[in-house]
């Protein structure tokens, strides 16, 4: 099968307690359905997608959806290193899933290093919130708490509902914006040795001057 | 009568006679007369019964044919009756018959204890067609079916009953007869469950027997073993009972093993709980580096080895589970296939031992993950470079560490737990021991690989260790000696390592892809696409630890080369030494220098970094020899001798070095140049293609001594910026290049001079903007032609070697002609020196910086002029070569 046309890769990770929606959103982003029941996640999944960004470069997302249950956490563990960037994912209704965030946020951080991803707080269920009565489900985070929370730790913040899709593929671009703006300001370089962001095929040495600069001065000065 | 017969008669002769015969004849003539007309009249009656017959046979062939049609309309209702109204009544009459005989023969076969008869009764009454007991009961027979299901219902009691007799007396035989009777009475499903509830209870009592650790703390993986043997007599158990029900009641294993698994699940969890405390493994996270005596991770291999047999045993019967649900559904049509096989699926999914294995699996992935760092620490601190070690084997050891764990992993039989594991590895790879490799080969040593000096240089200087007793100092320059050159061996096994670490991790990854592939196979269809995907992209992760292995060897070459300049420099100056010496031996010095050092880089380097290195170095002589040349004046003799220097230099690049002969072209060309007799042969030199442009040819001619233009150039008066020059060096290592601030100026320019060339503030102002970057020595921009056309116009006439004067260039270039007139009016050139001035110092303010070089040299320009010319900018390390004569 030859690989669609597209000019960067980035590797996210979705991460977030057990049944606040991680499946669901992804799959409502891969395949615009969404199912009433889903099994549990196990280990982890591997989707891809590709999407543009504002100035029209495709960039292929590839996505690996956990599984948040805490047996799994050896697995899931070693798939932080090589994402660029990590969707933290909270039930709007269930206070304690958001509560988990900044463990999440550490987790991910801590196993990233060197490298700094790019983090979006990802509210899921919010079309849960109208139907309060019926379901017994009711808001229990506030989206200014959310927000103000993002604005502290400099994510971006946004809720979902995987169920009417609303700002579900927004989600995703917020993050793959972002990297990409990181990689046109320079902050993040195009490495070889680094799964998390890479070029894509019909840009064979395109962004790697950066890298190829860099070296050189570090290897001539000793 | 006839007429003759009558003449006899009568005798005709007489009348009388005749009268007589006539009489005769007349009567006979009568009487055929009469029959005559009597023929006659009977011919006309048959005339009109034959006219009457012929009618009414047209009459009788339609009634023929109506007659027909009403036979076959007959015969065809006659069909129809006996096919429907006629077979069913005879149906209705048998079953009527039956029905008196079934509910009769259930009760006497339950009196009985027949069983077999009994059920044989039922399935009847059950085939019965609903119309004949209807019929029945229309005809006022009682309600037949009441007593039938009561029959049932005591049959099926009793049948359970007898079951459960059997199965506590655990008689197999009966068990098995009994069970077949369920699917007959209509209760299949219920026969199932009891078989299967018979069969859990079963099991359950083998395994109790067969299955407890009676020595936990024995050699050898003995939970492994016990859970093997579980697994496999849950295994044959649910066989069992899949054969046993497919005759009786098929496609229902869904509906038994939801009854048995539970109890090989509870088993499983108990055998792996025993497990977990007999191995230490506590908490499901347990980090054994929390623990206070951390393990030695080659103490863990066993229970590692154990815990991944383990999980690949569960993960082996959930395949057989699997497969078996494919048999067993084979039977049905197309969605209730899939719903019970689905329904299988649901079951493993849901099922505890599916949990068991994911606890396995995470105590396996946390201890491999603390195996492989331990042992790649330890790996790492045995490889730290020492004092007097020269080898290090630390790639094959890390490599053949990668290579069991992900060979354990794969062993799981989980994907998840396979790609977990190639994560791992690949950060090891990437982070520790890449970095590791890198972080060693950063500064090479002198002199790291033999390239001899040529002959008649001074060897290093000998240590200097003058207050010690003159044996010390002996042993300690042994001591060093031997640290130094182990130091060099190290470097360089740790380059090979980093070359052979690339390759490996490549190797690594293509191995755990073919490996994978039955993993692959085994997991249901539907994913296994996905599965490899997943795989394969994690697999790319070790590329990643590949090519940070290659960066470091990139780097260990680039130090490599880099550590032999000196002694490069050294063959360069002996090139273009215009120094005549004896022929034979001083040419082959440097070709046997090159093959002491390919020698050397062929046995210690992989042979494609050696050939780099030996491409690198050829290089790096040539160029400096090229600049070389334009520091000395070369007579006739000295000219041969740089040109026969250069040709062996060239022949030993053809054979010993591919690549590097391109390299010597220049030289070469330059060498030839220097060594004609006439000017006129200089295409000659430049065969077969020109290497060099023609001011490189002109710049070169003007070092040949006996040129016939006579542009010979004499050095020039040292002057008193050379002085401060010389204060300046006393700072600076020879090569440096000082760095210069702003107070440097006035020194720079020289303001003890009587007429200092610029004026302080001026120079000043030239600094900074030569400081940002921008060494470009036009003045601010203006309005006019740009400036490139006017060089172009400059350049050509001084190719014409028309006089120029400065002050036409400066006023055509708009700069500040005074600056640079005065500058190098004063101190360089003197008006009657050649073209050959002006080009150069048209290049120069066109910032040439190749030409520059030569500038520089030729005029003696000192260091602090030089930096203020080209400016403090990223290009002049371009430059650092180039050392003052």
């Amino acid at each position: 099968m030859v690989d669609p046309i597209f000019d960067y890769q980035f590797r996210l990770i979705l991460i977030g307690d057990s049944t606040v929606g991680k499946s669901s959103l992804l799959k409502y982003f891969t395949d615009g359905k969404f199912a009433e029941l889903s099994d549990p996640t196990v280990g982890v999944d591997f989707f891809a997608k590709i999407i543009e960004v504002q100035d029209g470069t495709r960039i292929k997302l590839q996505l690996w959806d956990t599984a948040g249950q805490e047996r799994f956490r050896s697995i899931t563990k070693s798939y932080y290193r090589n994402s660029v960037g990590a969707l933290l994912v909270y039930d709007v209704c269930n206070r304690s899933s958001f509560e988990h965030i900044p463990l999440w946020m550490m987790e991910a951080k801590r196993h990233i290093e060197p490298h700094r991803p790019v983090f979006a707080l990802v509210g899921c269920k919010v079309d849960l919130v109208g139907t309060n009565s019926k379901n017994g489900a009711r808001r229990e985070v506030p989206c200014e708490e959310a927000r103000m929370f993002a604005e502290q730790n400099g994510l971006h913040h946004v809720e979902t509902s995987a169920k009417t899709g609303l700002n579900v593929e927004e989600a995703f671009v917020l993050v793959a914006q972002e990297v990409y703006n990181r990689i046109q300001t320079g902050e993040y370089k195009v490495e070889d040795g680094w799964d998390g962001i890479k070029t894509g095929f019909n840009r064979p040495n395109g962004m790697d001057f950066n890298l190829l600069e860099a070296e050189t001065v570090q290897s001539t000065c000793c | 009568m006839s007429l003759s017969l009558l003449l006899e008669k009568y005798d005709v002769s007489t009348e009388e006679g005749l009268e007589k015969a006539l009489n005769e004849i007349e009567k006979e003539e009568e009487e055929v007369e009469e029959a005559l007309s009597n023929v006659l009249s009977r011919a006309c009656a048959i005339e009109g019964r034959l006219r009457t017959t012929s009618l009414a046979y047209a009459r009788l062939a339609d009634v023929r044919s109506d007659a027909q049609a009403a036979g076959d309309m007959v015969q065809r209702t006659a069909d129809l009756a006996r096919d429907s109204r006629v077979a069913e009544c005879q149906q209705r009459v048998h079953d009527l018959i039956d029905l008196q005989l079934c509910s009769a023969g259930v009760e006497a076969a339950i009196r009985g204890h027949d069983y077999e008869t009994g059920a044989a009764h039922v399935a009847r009454f059950l085939a019965m067609d609903p119309g004949s007991v209807a019929a029945a009961r229309a005809r006022g027979a009682a309600d037949p079916r009441e007593a039938m299901n009561r029959a049932a219902q005591t049959l099926r009691d009793n049948l359970v009953k007898k079951f459960e007799e059997a199965a506590k007396k655990d008689d197999e035989a009966s068990v098995e007869r009994l069970f077949k009777l369920f699917p007959q009475i209509g209760r299949a499903d219920e026969g199932v469950d009891l078989l299967a509830r018979y069969l859990a209870k079963h099991v359950e009592s083998s395994i109790r027997r067969n299955c407890t650790i009676a020595n936990p703390s024995a050699e050898g993986a003995v939970f492994a073993d016990a859970l093997t043997r579980l697994l496999e007599a849950g295994g044959a158990v649910v066989e069992r009972a899949r054969t046993l029900a497919a005759g009786a009641a098929p496609a229902r294993l869904s509906r038994a093993l939801a009854i048995i698994q539970p109890v090989i699940c509870g088993n499983a969890r108990r055998l792996s709980s025993e497990m977990r405390t007999t191995r230490g493994l506590s908490a499901a996270s347990a980090d054994p580096r929390r623990a206070q005596y951390p393990p030695e991770p080659r103490t863990l291999e066993p229970t590692l080895d154990e815990l991944a047999l383990m999980h690949s045993r569960i993960y082996l019967y959930f395949a057989f589970l699997r497969r078996k649900a494919e048999t067993d559904a084979s039977s049905l049509e197309e969605p209730a296939k899939t719903k019970a096989v689905v329904t299988v699926h649901k079951i493993i999914a849901e099922s505890d031992l599916m949990r068991t294995a994911q606890d396995l699996l995470g105590h396996y992935l946390t201890l491999e993950r603390y195996f492989l760092e331990e042992s790649v620490s330890k790996a790492l601190k045995m490889a730290t470079p020492q004092p007097g070690v020269t080898c290090s084997s630390l790639v094959d050891d890390v490599y053949f560490i990668a290579r069991k764990c992900i060979r354990r992993g794969l062993s799981t039989g989980s994907v998840d737990g396979a790609c977990a594991v190639l994560n791992e590895a690949a950060t090891q790879l990437e982070r520790e021991v890449a970095a590791a490799l890198r972080r060693w080969v950063r500064s090479a040593p002198s002199d790291p690989l033999p390239l001899p000096l040529p002959p008649g240089t001074p060897a290093n200087a000998p240590l200097d260790l003058p207050a010690l007793p003159a044996a010390t100092a002996t042993l300690l320059g042994q001591r060093l000696n031997r640290d130094v050159e182990a130091q060099k061996a190290l470097f360089l096994a740790h380059m090979s390592e980093a070359d052979a670490g690339a390759e490996w991790a490549e190797r690594l990854a293509a191995e755990a892809c073919a490996d994978a592939e039955p993993l692959f196979r085994a997991s249901p269809a539907a994913s296994a696409e996905g599965e490899r995907a997943k795989f394969q992209s994690c697999a790319a992760g070790l590329a990643a630890a590949a090519t940070a292995f290659r960066t470091a060897h990139d780097l260990a070459l680039a130090g490599l080369c880099a550590a032999l300049k000196p002694r490069a420099a050294a063959w360069a100056d002996a090139i273009a030494s215009p120094t005549v010496e004896d022929e034979n031996e001083a040419g082959d010095a440097l070709p046997a220098a090159l093959d002491e050092l390919a020698a050397s880089a062929h046995a210690e380097l992989p042979s494609r970094a050696a050939d780099a290195l030996l491409v690198s170095v050829v290089a790096d002589i040539t160029t400096r020899a090229e600049g070389r040349l334009l520091l000395h004046v070369y007579d006739r003799e000295g000219g041969l001798a740089v040109e026969r220097r250069t040709r062996r230099l060239a022949a030993w690049a053809g054979g010993g070095a591919g690549g590097a002969r391109e390299r010597c072209a220049r030289l070469t060309q330059a060498a030839s140049l220097l060594a004609l007799e006439r000017l006129a042969h200089v295409p000659d030199a430049l065969r077969p293609t020109p290497r060099l442009a023609v001011h490189e040819v002109k710049d070169i001619l003007a070092r040949s001594g006996e040129s016939e233009d006579g542009i010979g150039i004499e050095i020039g008066p040292r002057t008193g910026i050379d002085e401060i020059e010389d204060e300046k060096r006393v700072q600076y290592q020879d090569g440096d290049i000082p760095v210069l601030d702003i107070n440097d100026i006035p020194l720079l320019i020289g303001t003890h001079h009587e007429t200092p060339p610029m004026s302080v503030r001026v120079a000043q102002n030239w600094f900074k903007r030569f400081q940002s970057g921008d060494f470009d020595v036009k003045d601010e921009p203006r309005s006019g032609r740009p400036v490139t056309e006017k060089v172009n116009a400059i350049l050509e006439n001084v190719g014409q070697d028309r006089h120029i004067s400065f002050y036409d260039i400066a006023e055509e270039l708009r700069i500040n002609h005074k600056n640079f007139s005065t500058l190098f009016k004063k101190d360089f050139a003197t008006t009657e020196r050649s073209a050959y001035a002006r080009t150069v110092i048209t290049r120069l303010i066109i910032t040439q910086f190749e030409e520059c070089a030569a500038f520089k040299m030729t005029w003696h320009l000192n260091t602090a002029v030089w930096e203020t010319i080209l400016g403090p900018c990223g290009k002049r390390d371009k430059f650092s070569n180039v050392k003052f004569p």
